[in-house]
């Protein structure tokens, strides 16, 4: 009797395994820049495969995670923005609300240990419960998410080509958007071009990267255009946005209003600027740093005397930051909502 | 036109309600544009979108053939079709980089003010109003028909108005400590929709 239930049990398994063993999921290579360092993400732990991707990008593009169905995450996070929100200062969220920040551009992720303005996530497959529980963002409960994931029978099957056997879980989920998101990586902008010998700068742009190396590559460092670190640049609080940045993480007063030096790959695209998308252009960034500022105890010395910058090198400057929009990462197919990808013909595809 | 003021984007006016607000962006598409003259005849035009922007003084002049007659009226749609809210990426003016597009599901912002006011409990004391919506509970188009009165036009140029007040008042109370804010498709929308419909009218004859 018992040995017959093994054989049985033995059965189903073996009859299990036979129907999804000849789909496992298909491996996505990760291509390093060449010249970048090697990515901090751990592709060890979430191995990507072309399943895994497909899903979370259904996932990022599906308003359906949102309480009332209208805001994915591609809602404040849209390509042709470099994957900020274009032209809006803080983000839009459920109700008519808004956050009390401006959403960063997702491009290059598998490089950055820390999220969000003040670096209060560690993990990429973490960072996503932020904004779809937020109550102004997108205010679902991870219970809901899983029973609209449950009761669609396509995600059914793409949860289980990406992961296998299993139920749908919020992990699992995670691990899917953190596929799509780490493959957002943004590095054939034409200095890139220009670095990598295949194009050159006009004269504008090349006196632009001169002077962008002696005044502002401190902290907006090559290859990604950040240093990654947390700097207070004199922007004085705004009263009704209570956000004391970095401080709230550590909770050291050494910390106040510094945020995350941003990226400037794509900056062309991503207005408005800073961690609260006060500046509208980057006539008013660079006003900001020549004039504006207010330096307190905590602000940059790099930056806490100002920066000299005459109209004439903000001109070059403007000119070579155009340089870092990368068109084919705007418009990539592959990175489009499923259903749209429409391939412009401009689009040199490697 | 901020009443009987010509707008500045960035000066501070006061809304019927008495609040103070800014305008910085006030953008919106027409579409479908057609006008007849005293002859009866009826001059439609191509299928195109325009997209009027206040900061872009190009945006706001719009070339068509002159009518053989006197200008009767004029009629527009105020807003982006369902059709084309739903098919994909699009060119010229409905080019998403015109920061009129909201998302795959909600389609595009069919107008758009947006400024400060002291009265705005919102972050930023922001006064953000985007419209939009295409499904049939939430469709934001509006039609607009503008009769000619004698002396309101001549035939080589008409000078249509638009009064941003009208965006708080009209058929719907509007304030903006009330509701400072309008991201989606819905009740509010509908309701800045009827209101700012009739914000327009055909200026004397210059």
């Amino acid at each position: 009797m018992k040995a017959c239930l093994i054989i049985i049990t033995l059965a189903i398994v073996i009859g299990s395994w036979a129907a999804i063993g000849d789909k496992a999921p298909t491996p996505l290579p990760f291509v390093t820049p060449r010249g970048w360092p090697a990515p901090v993400y751990d592709f060890k732990h979430n191995p990507l495969t072309k399943e895994g991707f497909e899903l979370g990008r259904k996932l990022f593009y599906d308003g359906r995670l949102s309480r009332d169905g209208n805001f994915s995450c591609a809602g404040c996070h849209q390509q042709f923005g470099a994957f900020a929100t274009y032209d809006h200062p803080l983000s839009h969220g459920y109700n008519n609300t808004l956050t009390s920040r401006n959403a960063p551009a997702l491009q290059n992720l598998a490089w950055q240990k820390e999220l969000m303005w003040d670096g209060s996530i560690h993990s990429l497959d973490q960072q996503p419960l932020i904004p779809l529980t937020a109550p102004n963002e997108m205010a679902e409960t991870t219970g809901n998410i899983l029973r609209k994931l449950n009761a669609d029978t396509g995600y059914k099957r793409l949860f289980r080509a990406a992961f296998g056997e299993g139920a749908i879980s919020i992990a699992r989920m995670n691990r899917a958007l953190s596929q799509f998101m780490v493959m957002l990586v943004s590095s054939n902008s034409k200095y890139d071009r220009v670095m990598r010998g295949e194009d050159s700068f006009i004269l504008p742009e090349q006196l632009g990267h001169a002077i962008f190396n002696s005044k502002c590559a401190g902290c907006h460092a090559a290859p990604f255009f950040t240093d990654f670190s947390y700097r207070n640049t004199g922007m004085p609080s705004d009263n009704s946005i209570p956000d004391m940045g970095r401080m709230k993480v550590t909770g050291r007063a050494g910390d106040s209003l510094k945020f995350r030096v941003p990226s400037l790959r794509n900056v062309a695209v991503s207005f408005p600027y800073g961690h609260d998308g006060r500046f509208f252009s980057l006539a008013e960034v660079f006003e900001h740093y020549r004039k504006k500022l207010v330096a307190g105890p905590q602000t940059d010395s790099l930056v806490r005397h100002t920066i000299a910058l005459s109209n004439f090198e903000i001109g070059q400057l403007t000119a070579f930051l155009y340089t870092l929009t990368d068109t084919g990462f705007l418009k990539n197919p592959a990175f489009a909502p499923p259903g749209y990808e429409i391939t412009p013909a401009f689009i040199h595809q490697h | 036109m901020v009443g009987n003021k010509t707008l500045q984007l960035g000066d501070t006016y006061q809304n019927t309600w008495g609040e103070p607000f800014t305008v910085r962006q006030l953008r919106y598409y027409i579409h479908r544009l057609s006008y007849t003259d005293d002859k009866g005849i009826n001059y439609t035009t191509s299928e195109a979108y325009y997209l009027v922007d206040e900061a872009d003084s190009s945006s706001k002049i719009i070339y068509l053939p002159a009518p053989a007659g006197a200008l009767i009226s004029i009629r527009f749609t105020l807003g982006v079709d369902s059709i084309d809210n739903t098919s994909g990426a699009q060119a010229g003016a409905l080019d998403p980089v015109k920061g009129m597009f909201w998302t795959w599901n909600s389609g595009y912002i069919f107008a758009k003010l947006e400024g400060r006011s002291d009265s705005s409990h919102a972050p930023g004391h922001y006064m953000s109003y985007h419209v939009g919506g295409f499904k049939p509970s939430q469709n934001a188009l509006r039609e607009i028909k503008l009769a000619a009165t004698p002396g309101s036009s001549t035939t080589s140029m008409t000078v249509i108005q638009a009064d941003v007040l009208a965006w708080f008042h009209g058929a719907h109370r509007i304030a903006i400590s009330q509701s400072p804010v309008c991201h989606e498709p819905g009740a509010t929308a509908l309701q800045l929709a009827d209101n700012y419909s009739a914000m327009f009218t055909l200026a004397p004859a210059l």
